[in-house]
């Protein structure tokens, strides 16, 4: 697979610069311990193009931005920008400019100080801040992109497309367009869909200024309808540049899952039509969830998928009663084989179903932690002899977990930031385990986990099922759910859309249900 | 009920007959490790600084009497430190601790002069800090105020107290100096008792963080509330209970420094509430790689009360004593962040670097990612 060499032309753009690239990225790598990150990775951006960047979770091309925005400094490559290099990883040349996903605003102010942080404020004598021209700035900045947005008000009150407009506005001051790339980093994940046109619209506009775009997302359905070609990437390594005109969605997906994991590779779980029902629930609503109602039977490996917004990411974490604090859950309930009683999702807390959480550094590990001190976390209680903490049962404890789950670690005390992001996630998933539970819950198990580790993961929790255990794994990841489930539901704002089973397991049936294809 | 038993439980705890555990590292290895500069510098920073003042001041300095009277004069500082380790454990400040001991030590003062048998009036008085415990675990935990502020206005609340108790000016009386003087006054060889309440304070703390899983689950708390509540872990319930922790060691320790002092001073507490927390920091540095711990602040009280005394013996300008605790304590975090960071950046992701530094407190909410991705 190499670049696609046919220029189609789809956008008639000035050529700038000897090569007549906006963006040009050679043979970039990068490792953080054993993990190769990025491997020979090179990526051009033609002027004016709005050119995706495509991936799985652990791609790479998460950290091809950061190398871009000058937080990684990577181990070898070349970079310039409108024909002038500059030292990638290092310096951030004016032209390029950067809305990461979590927007970089400070919610708790108002869109004109925002702006303000990021382009200076209007100064008079004294530094004496001017209300007034500071005022006709920011209008100015935002009447490009057609929003009606309070200046004065806290952003946290603005919608979320606003919020984007406000971050794309912020990254875009003080520079005229006609040259230069602007880096969308997946800027729909939290936008709801009807929102996301708006955020086109907008895109739009900053290209007809003569401004490259290069757009981060894994939506299918985004790509095919904004960018102009795609670059993507998988397991740190450059598949292919393509023209979108020329692939249709299952051939991207193709390019995206790739040959490491077989798209038609199903996990080895027979089917078990008459187990019991092992955990059942009943109009379950939260912040995103609309009322689901959920059967999952023993020994099945249940998909949870749907897009950012559909609720997916918010259902494993109620249903294991760890919904945030604040946010009021409502629904019901019940694990037949413990009893027949529904029971309030809003407190669970003494029913043992563990999670392993989406944000394996925010959630999981703990880092000041050894292997074995995050391991044990969830049943130091069964090493007690009147409170006593019994070291060496917990020892042994350790011991037999890293043996089973295969965790590679120097010893059980090394620091747990020691390991690779893999081995990380299995002391999380141990942890789990070691409660000894009937139901696992995983949300997004695969998560900056290289390919080698993700089948490894596959396989362990396959196995796991064939032992009994029942689990759940919500995913954004479609490769993720086809490989491993045996039931996939797909949610789409907030309801159970569509579920998939038995011969109805495909790539395409799951795409198409998952983006509402009509 | 029918079944846990049945197909229930699918994966088996580890049995007896488990291999037994890879036998730890040789005994020259743990030594070497446990010696090493990361984790007890101030134990070498010690000894310098008692070679030095042995030198300065040969006379004076290295005699047994300085070493009790080391001891003797920072028992109390020590014990406030020790109050305030455990709810530091779990990353909850408690800034009103000194206005505790000051309230205690007032308040058992004017009991034991209106003539409270003395053993009553302790018990009430170390209730008292229970109860200002309680309050500020409600304050924090229930109301949700950040415990640096929450504790600061708690603390500020029980100023107001003392001083609707005292006027502002000390309780003293010749009750006092009986069965209530003996409490902290007592001594046995030169080494007055609130050495030995010290002593006994920082084991009974070292065996509840070092070897009961409530002492481990503190510590989770402390680093990553998020992922320990996901683990199970009752984070507000661990939150609640060290403050009220705190609060009962600070009012035992006020009854011991009123005792000390022979009167119920109104601002008994106040000179403590810097050198503790300054201790208590200078000991995280120590023995457990950035964790708050009883050893650690023995270390710390040590090295700061010999480096003080040191310098009054030694008839250095008085200014120099607080100069001497200020640079101790950046250079002791100075040197171990510089350790974090460079532990940090070698992470095996570094995609998401750093932030893992617990900065989550009680009071604001902890709102899961839900929509984020990648």
């Amino acid at each position: 697979m190499s670049e696609s060499g046919a220029p189609t032309g789809v956008v008639a753009a000035p050529q700038r610069g000897p090569n007549g690239f906006a963006l040009r990225v050679s043979g970039l790598s990068k490792t953080f311990g054993a993990t190769r990150a990025l491997q020979d990775v090179s990526i051009d951006v033609r002027p004016g193009e709005i050119h995706a960047l495509v991936g799985q979770n652990g791609s790479g091309k998460s950290t091809l931005i950061k190398a871009l925005a000058g937080y990684h400094h990577p181990d070898a490559g070349a970079a310039e920008l409108d024909g002038e290099p500059f030292d990638i990883g290092v310096e951030v040349p004016d032209g390029l400019r950067f809305v990461h996903q979590d927007l970089g605003l400070v919610l708790e102010l108002s869109a004109q100080d925002n702006l303000a942080l990021h382009g200076g404020f209007a100064k008079g004598f004294g530094g004496r801040v001017l209300w007034r021209e500071q005022e006709q700035t920011t209008h100015e900045l935002l009447r490009r992109f057609d929003v009606d947005i309070d200046i004065h008000q806290p952003l946290a009150a603005a919608t979320p497309v606003e919020r984007t407009v406000v971050a794309i506005a912020a990254a875009l001051q003080g520079w005229h367009g006609g040259s230069g790339l602007l880096v969308l980093d997946e800027p729909t994940a939290v936008l709801p869909h009807d929102e996301v046109e708006r955020l086109f619209a907008v895109v739009h506009e900053v290209r007809k200024a003569g401004t490259a775009v290069l757009y981060v997302s894994h939506r299918m359905d985004e790509i095919f309808e904004i960018a102009d070609r795609v670059t993507i990437l998988r397991g740190g390594r450059l598949v292919a540049t393509k023209d979108v005109a020329q692939l249709d969605p299952r051939a991207l997906a193709g390019l995206m899952v790739g040959e490491d994991v077989d798209p038609d590779y199903r996990a080895p779980v027979a089917a078990k039509p008459d187990a019991p029902i092992v955990l059942e629930t009943r109009s379950i609503a939260g912040k995103w969830l609309r009322g689901i109602d959920l059967r999952v039977y023993e020994g099945e490996i249940l998909g949870i998928a749907g897009l950012a917004g559909a609720g997916v990411l918010e259902l494993p974490y109620v249903i294991t009663g760890h919904a945030p604090r604040g946010d009021r859950v409502t629904g019901e309930l019940r694990l037949p084989k413990e009893s027949d009683e529904w029971r309030d999702v809003g407190d669970l807390k003494d029913v043992n179903i563990p999670l392993v959480p989406s944000d394996r550094q925010r959630e999981g590990v703990i880092f000041e932690f050894a292997v074995s001190e995050n391991l044990s976390l969830s049943i130091l209680g069964r090493f007690g002899r009147r409170g006593k903490l019994a070291h060496r049962q917990e020892e042994r404890a350790v011991e037999e977990w890293t043996r089973r789950l295969e965790i590679k670690t120097e010893t059980p005390g090394s620091l747990i930031s020691t390991l690779s992001g893999g081995n990380q996630q299995k002391v999380v998933v141990a942890r789990c385990l070691a409660t000894e539970p009937d139901i696992l819950v995983l949300c997004e198990p695969t998560a900056g986990v290289d390919i080698g580790t993700r089948v490894a993961i596959y396989d362990l929790i396959a196995r796991l099922s064939r032992e009994g255990l029942t689990v759940i794994v919500s995913s954004s990841d479609e490769g993720d759910l086809l490989a491993m489930c045996t039931r996939i539901v797909v949610l789409r704002n907030g309801t159970v859309a569509q579920e998939l089973d038995g011969d109805g397991l495909t790539q395409q049936a799951l795409v198409s249900a998952i983006e509402g294809g009509d | 009920m029918t079944a846990s038993s049945q197909g229930g439980a699918v994966v088996t705890r580890p049995t007896e007959t488990a291999p037994p555990p890879a036998g730890r590292p040789p005994f020259s290895r743990r030594l070497a490790a446990g010696l090493a500069f990361d984790k007890i510098g101030a134990v070498y920073v010690w000894i310098a600084i008692i070679i030095v003042f042995s030198i300065w001041v040969p006379e004076t300095f290295p005699t047994i009497d300085t070493a009790k009277q080391i001891l003797n004069s920072n028992a109390i500082t020590g014990l406030a430190a020790l109050a305030i380790t455990i709810p530091l454990a779990a990353r909850v400040f408690d800034l009103s601790f000194a206005y505790v001991m000051t309230l205690t030590g007032v308040a058992v003062a004017k009991f034991v002069i209106g003539g409270m048998p003395l053993g009553l009036a302790v018990l009430v008085g170390a209730g008292i800090g229970i109860g200002i415990g309680l309050i500020n675990a409600f304050v924090v935990v229930f109301a949700k105020i950040d415990s640096f502020i929450g504790t600061l206005a708690t603390g500020s609340l029980i100023l107001a107290l003392i001083t609707m108790i005292t006027n502002d000016t000390p309780i003293s009386d010749v009750a006092l100096t009986g069965g209530f003087a003996d409490i902290g006054q007592t001594d046995i060889n030169g080494i007055t008792l609130p050495v030995i309440y010290f002593a006994l304070a920082a084991l009974v703390i070292w065996y509840l963080l070092e070897h009961t899983a409530t002492g481990r689950r503190l510590y989770a708390t402390g680093f990553n509330p998020d992922a320990s509540r996901l683990a199970g872990v009752r984070v507000d319930k661990l939150r609640f209970v060290s403050l009220v922790i705190s609060g009962g060691i600070a009012g035992a320790t006020g009854i011991v420094l009123a005792s000390t002092l022979g009167s119920g001073s109104p601002t008994a507490g106040t000179p403590y509430l810097l050198p503790a927390f300054a201790a208590v920091f200078l000991g995280a540095t120590q023995l457990k790689n950035g964790r708050f711990n009883a050893g650690g602040t023995i270390i710390a009280v040590l090295l700061l009360g010999t480096g003080t005394t040191g310098l009054a013996l030694a008839a250095a300008p008085t200014w120099s004593q607080s100069m001497f605790v200020g640079i101790v304590l950046i250079a002791a975090l100075a040197v171990t962040g510089l350790q974090r960071r460079t532990a940090v950046a070698s992470r095996g992701s570094g995609v998401h670097g750093g932030g893992v530094s617990g900065t989550d407190q009680p009071g604001v909410s902890t709102s899961t990612n839900l929509a984020d991705e990648d």
